[in-house]
């Protein structure tokens, strides 16, 4: 096998190329390059209003806007010191149902399935397998729809801000949603039992797993930071063991432990760390699949998903039930100085934003730490402990098989590139 | 509402620079032609990917408004019909991120009905993309004419 270069990586969203270099049939380099702009978000969140700051977060990712809205709503709330009620709390975990369904239900048969199936898009897949790319969009639908009525809109949903909602969704219009969960409820079943046929490719890696951990309810907002290696930090505690540095090859940043080590987020770790917090359907699916935790190999993240689905739809199912507007929609906010830091669970790992405002309100620090940024040294040690692999297989293989490790993780590399600061030097 | 299911779609980033031409030209549209305006089905949306493919069901016309990058000069207002939709080749490397031509092409090998929506195109050319809200003055200008463009494709179905 000779050195394995993919200059645009494909079915992964924002711009990254992929290098593994390799010498007498060993791998001397492996770089993940990311050459997608720096956006600078961070930048432009500077002296904004903080009721701005979750409509423009949002606009980091198409995918995973809500994560974005949450985390940065939490940690604006925490700088203020308030608490939302139980009522705003439930209905956002509601809203994040929708976009965990519409997310995965897109990486599982769109992004991932193309890969195990041994097809080059999801358009020839659909040209093989239509019923199951319109079965993957049907699913979709139903997050988005969930997104639709609860924010206003299925993409970028504008009714979150910091203190809860700008206003209670229609009831009827949440409600209308539930036959279509109902009916994803099953197909995520569905999608379990034909997950775990799929043929992956061999690989274990010894993980840190670092996910949001919640006693009660599956870690997604409220929790703590919890590492299979047991470490247990509060969220204002993040940063005293998880550090974000430049590496030359990236417009985004690379995180480790403080010791150094590489963690992996996203949906292997949660199912791993907590798994005991599923639902009674999710777990009766594990159960019933056999799979034994913690899987620890990337490529089966793609299952993981599938176990979640059926959770998400399951938790969306009982909240649409049982929601019944009350009280007032936000809370009214007491403007003061202050710092806070907030966290949640994006659909491809941890997300954490910390904030400081002033004493009117306006941002004079941001800080965000997306999963890709956190995840991407993860990457390139998995793709190092694939080489063996690799050697073995024709140039063609080889390639794909890489591909698929990295696409396995869902990387969203627009996410991880907003944050780099921009350094001006003059030069002769 | 007419007798024709029409959807008039603005696409583009508000924070995008000339990306949210669409959007703004469906907006001048409502205000110019409310009469017209108020018989078709108006959605906007800052990336609608795949759900495209939600919105144009049960639609049997489509006017979609889209910032485009062409070697045209920037203000260019362009009208690609069907057809043309259909022969780009898909080319995003984004699948998070479905252009509209390969959206419409993975629709149109899903699902039957989605064969008798006639959707076209009003592309305007974007001079700039960069971060923040505002136009660059050649899209700027050529908003109005964007809108009459839009009104003139719903006077012919309609």
């Amino acid at each position: 096998m000779k050195t394995i270069e993919v200059p645009a990586l494909a079915r992964v969203e924002g711009e990254g190329g992929l290098f593994i270099g390799m010498k007498d049939g060993k791998a001397v380099e492996i770089r993940l390059d990311i050459y997608e702009p720096p956006r600078f978000f961070e930048g432009f969140l500077i002296d904004r209003y903080l009721q701005e700051v979750p409509d423009i977060t949002a606009r980091i990712c198409g995918i995973c806007p809500v994560a974005y809205q949450m985390s940065s709503v939490r940690a604006l709330e925490a700088a203020l010191g308030i608490e939302v009620t139980p009522e705003i709390y439930t209905l956002r975990r509601l809203m994040y149902c929708g976009e965990f369904i519409e997310s995965h239900a897109l990486h599982i048969y769109l992004l991932q399935a193309p890969d195990l199936l041994e097809v080059p898009s999801a358009l020839d897949l659909a040209a093989i397998a239509p019923e199951v790319v319109k079965t993957a969009l049907r699913m979709k639908k139903a997050g988005n729809e969930l997104l639709k009525a609860i924010g206003g809109r299925s993409v970028h949903p504008v009714n979150a801000c910091v203190g809860g909602f700008y206003r209670w969704p229609d009831a009827r219009l949440v409600k209308a949603t539930l036959p279509e969960l109902e009916w994803g409820l099953e197909a995520a079943k569905e999608t379990v039992k034909w997950a775990v046929m799929l043929p992956y490719p061999d690989l274990k890696i010894n993980y840190e797993f670092v996910a949001i951990h919640h006693p009660i309810e599956y870690g997604v907002m409220n929790g703590d930071v919890w590492s299979s290696k047991g470490s247990k930090l509060e969220v204002t505690d993040y940063e005293t063991r998880y550090i974000e540095e430049h590496v030359q090859h990236s417009n985004a940043l690379h995180s480790h432990t403080k010791e150094g080590g590489n963690y992996l987020v996203g949906p292997l770790a949660r199912l791993n760390l907590n798994h005991e917090q599923l639902l009674p359907a999710a777990q009766k699916a594990l159960k019933d699949s056999k799979i034994k935790l913690p899987i620890t190999n990337p490529y089966k993240s793609l299952i993981a998903r599938a176990f979640e689905l059926v959770n998400f739809y399951e938790e969306a199912i009982q909240l649409v039930k049982a929601y019944a507007p009350n009280g007032p929609a936000h809370l009214k906010l007491a403007l003061k100085a202050g710092e806070g830091c907030g966290m949640s669970e994006a659909p491809r790992g941890l997300l954490y934003h910390r904030y400081k405002i002033d004493e009117k309100g306006r941002v004079k620090f941001a800080k965000i730490t997306p999963p890709t940024a956190q995840n991407l040294p993860r990457i390139e040690e998995d793709l190092l402990a694939l080489v063996p692999q690799l050697v073995k297989m024709d140039q063609e293989q080889a390639t794909l098989t890489a591909e698929h490790l990295v696409r396995s993780y869902d990387p969203c590399i627009s996410c991880a590139t907003h944050f780099l600061k921009l350094k001006m030097e003059e030069v002769e | 509402m007419y007798v024709m299911n029409i959807l008039v779609l603005g696409i583009g980033q508000s924070l995008r620079g000339d990306d949210a031409a669409g959007l703004e030209a469906v907006r001048l549209w409502q205000e110019k032609f409310p009469e017209t305006a108020v018989g078709a089905r108006v959605e906007t949306s800052e990336l609608p990917g795949l759900v495209l493919l939600d919105l144009l069901e049960g639609m049997e016309a489509a006017v979609i408004v889209d910032a485009i990058q062409s070697k045209a000069p920037a203000g260019t207002v362009m009208r690609l019909g069907s057809e043309e939709l259909a022969s780009f080749m898909p080319e995003t490397g984004f699948t998070h991120g479905w252009g509209i031509a390969e959206t419409l092409q993975l629709g149109h090998s899903l699902y039957q009905g989605l064969a008798s929506c006639r959707a076209i195109l009003i592309g305007i050319v974007g001079g700039q993309f960069d971060l923040g809200a505002g136009f660059s003055p050649e899209v700027e200008k050529a908003l109005p004419k964007a809108a009459e463009m839009i009104e003139s494709e719903i006077r012919k179905l309609i």
